[in-house]
């Protein structure tokens, strides 16, 4: 048997791709409704933070647009996360039911089997929220525009994804282990909260965590430091592109190894 | 020729957390290790030939889903050899999964949202299936059985049914060499069971795949299957053609007879001439188990008509699931 490409992957994501954005369309209350709620959703997040700097004019030496261009970019570097893999939150059901053991009987990549089995269009508003924002801020902050610096930000925009989806990955592939997996998921998702934040306003035991245990100041710090002070742009930001794609392997690595060895239930 | 399945002393065994009793219990099993043995599957062999329907019967719990879950490559065996077209399963589970078909009787494993040609399509991208024999196989599917209005409808909208059906189909798709079927007929109505065997004979005939079923229902049995193995316990209690089976407590069969006047002292004279066989009575017959090997069912007709006037009768064989539950109660 010939090896899978990626060619192959991407035929046969395209085509569950388009099917399912075609069923949820014929749902049209139900996609109405919930589109709805995401941009409320966004909008609701979008003025708690502005009415914060209606009393606070800098957050740490970090002023309005600054703030909002994390923000911005926090925005976008979850996006994949939420379209791409949201069959991450179901899996704890099918793993603990026995349902899981369905995905198992495939030639193809168990990992893109399940993962392709849904996507999310809701949350592609947020990444329209999420660019919209992104470019606000750079032209309120007067950044140059050139080749390079959008080369940077769309690196660092995937790096920021990849750890976001590590942390899903990871805390998902727990439910292999624990019955009640629901709460470190729920957990890692709360997380990214904290990531719209600069690190500089946590305390030292806080940034270590945040950098070193639970990476989500590779989401939005970091990352944005390179285009936004370039002047002090530290090691760890050069090396962010590295460590997302060595979380991410990490975090596939862990999933496969649970789902692997996956029995079932009796039936 | 090589066998399609050939099993060698398959063992699986399971660590299981002895839990003691009560809310006190549970607090110290969260310390304990004080793990059992168990073991699923007992020292099982048998090989299976090319074009074959095995009936894979046993009680709940006798080990038949870890077997099937070793077959395809899901579990690794403790110990023992199992190789499944030449390879093992376990050990390169993408191309034995290339070569093999799945039913689970209550999980779908077709796409839920899309219409049923939408999920052939995409197995067809998946298995990599040219699309001459796609083709080919729809056109087989259109003739054994209808199934242009199921194609462009939903699954979710789908009853059990239609959905046992189309996942049927869907795992003879790719023309795989052995589809294991567990449980396809459970829940459905007779009319659909009948249609559902009789496709499964039909996809066995003219594609010689191979067919593992687990059922509970003997009607499947006794439609499809030629060859039965049981286990129990997770040991191979039974593994030859189904008309032995009958045999393996004698050959029973029991004759019904109507006669004038009362039924039940008519019952107590036959009993008194045949004290061997069981005699039953109820509103409307006499039943006698007769055991072919002491006399012939014939013979016994013979002589109950030369002493009464039966107005009517009837001969029945020993079902499949009386000798199962003789054989499951054995123990």
């Amino acid at each position: 048997m010939e090896r899978k490409t990626i060619a192959f992957y991407w035929k046969i994501y395209r085509r569950i791709m388009i099917q399912d954005i075609k069923s949820k369309m014929s749902y049209r209350a139900d996609f109405i409704i919930s589109t709805f709620g995401m941009v409320a959703t966004n909008i609701a997040g979008f003025i708690s933070f502005w009415i914060l700097f209606q009393n606070f004019p800098s957050v740490n030496g970090w002023g309005y647009y600054e703030m909002l261009f994390l923000y911005g970019f926090s925005l976008i570097s979850i996006t994949p996360v939420q379209c791409l893999f949201d069959n991450n939150w179901s899996l704890r059901i099918n793993v603990y039911s026995g349902d899981f053991i369905k995905y198992c009987f495939r030639p193809i990549n168990l990992f893109f089997y399940y993962q392709s089995e849904i996507f999310d269009v809701k949350g592609l508003g947020q990444l329209f929220f999420g660019i919209g924002t992104l470019i606000y801020a750079w032209y309120k902050l007067s950044l140059p525009v050139t080749l390079l610096a959008v080369c940077k930000t769309v690196v660092f925009l995937t790096t920021a994804s990849l750890i976001m989806i590590s942390m899903q990955n990871a805390a998902a592939a727990t439910c292999f282990w624990i019955q009640n997996s629901f709460f470190v998921l729920d957990l890692a998702f709360r997380f990214k909260d904290y990531a719209k934040y600069p690190m500089t306003i946590f305390s030292p035991v806080f940034r270590f965590i945040f950098t070193f245990l639970i990476p989500i100041a590779f989401i939005a710090y970091y990352p944005s430091l390179v285009i936004l002070r370039p002047g002090e742009v530290p090691l760890l930001s050069w090396l962010s592109p590295f460590i997302g794609c060595l979380f991410f392997w990490l975090s596939y690595k862990l999933w496969m190894f649970g789902a692997m060895n996956y029995s079932g239930t009796g039936s | 020729m090589e066998p399609v399945i050939k099993i060698r002393d398959l063992t699986k065994e399971f660590k299981v957390l002895n839990h003691r009793e009560g809310l006190k219990g549970s607090m110290m099993d969260l310390f304990s290790r004080d793990y059992k043995t168990v073991r699923a599957v007992d020292h099982i062999s048998m090989d299976v030939e090319e074009g074959e329907i095995v009936g894979y019967l046993g009680p709940n719990g006798a080990g038949k889903s870890t077997t099937i879950k070793m077959m395809t490559g899901v579990l690794q065996p403790s110990s023992g050899e199992i190789l499944v077209g030449g390879t093992i399963p376990y050990k390169n589970r993408s191309r034995n999964a290339q070569g093999i078909g799945v039913v689970f009787g209550q999980r779908s494993q077709l796409w839920w949202a899309l219409p049923l040609i939408e999920s052939f399509r995409l197995l067809k991208d998946i298995y990599q299936i040219p699309d001459e024999k796609y083709n080919e196989m729809l056109e087989l599917y259109q003739s054994l059985v209808n199934i242009k209005p199921l194609l462009h409808k939903p699954v979710r909208q789908m009853s059990l049914g239609q959905r046992t059906l189309s996942d049927i189909l869907a795992a003879f798709l790719h023309d795989p060499k052995i589809v294991y079927l567990d449980e396809p007929t459970i829940g459905l109505d007779v009319s659909m069971k009948s249609k559902i065997r009789t496709l499964i004979q039909a996809l066995n005939e003219k594609k010689h795949t191979t067919v593992i079923l687990t059922t509970h229902d003997m009607g499947d049995v006794d439609a499809l299957c030629r060859r039965i193995v049981i286990i129990d316990h997770g040991k191979l209690l039974y593994d030859d053609d189904i008309s032995n089976l009958k045999t393996l407590f004698g050959s029973y069969r029991t004759l019904k007879i109507r006669t004038g006047g009362d039924l039940a002292s008519k019952a107590r004279e036959i009993e008194k001439m045949f004290p061997e066989f069981a005699v039953k009575d109820d509103e409307e017959w006499i039943s006698v188990l007769v055991d072919e090997e002491r006399a012939k069912v014939m013979k016994v007709l013979h002589e109950l008509e030369e002493t009464m006037t039966i107005k009517d009768m009837q001969l029945e064989e020993i079902a499949t699931e009386d000798v199962i539950r003789k054989i499951y109660e054995r123990k």
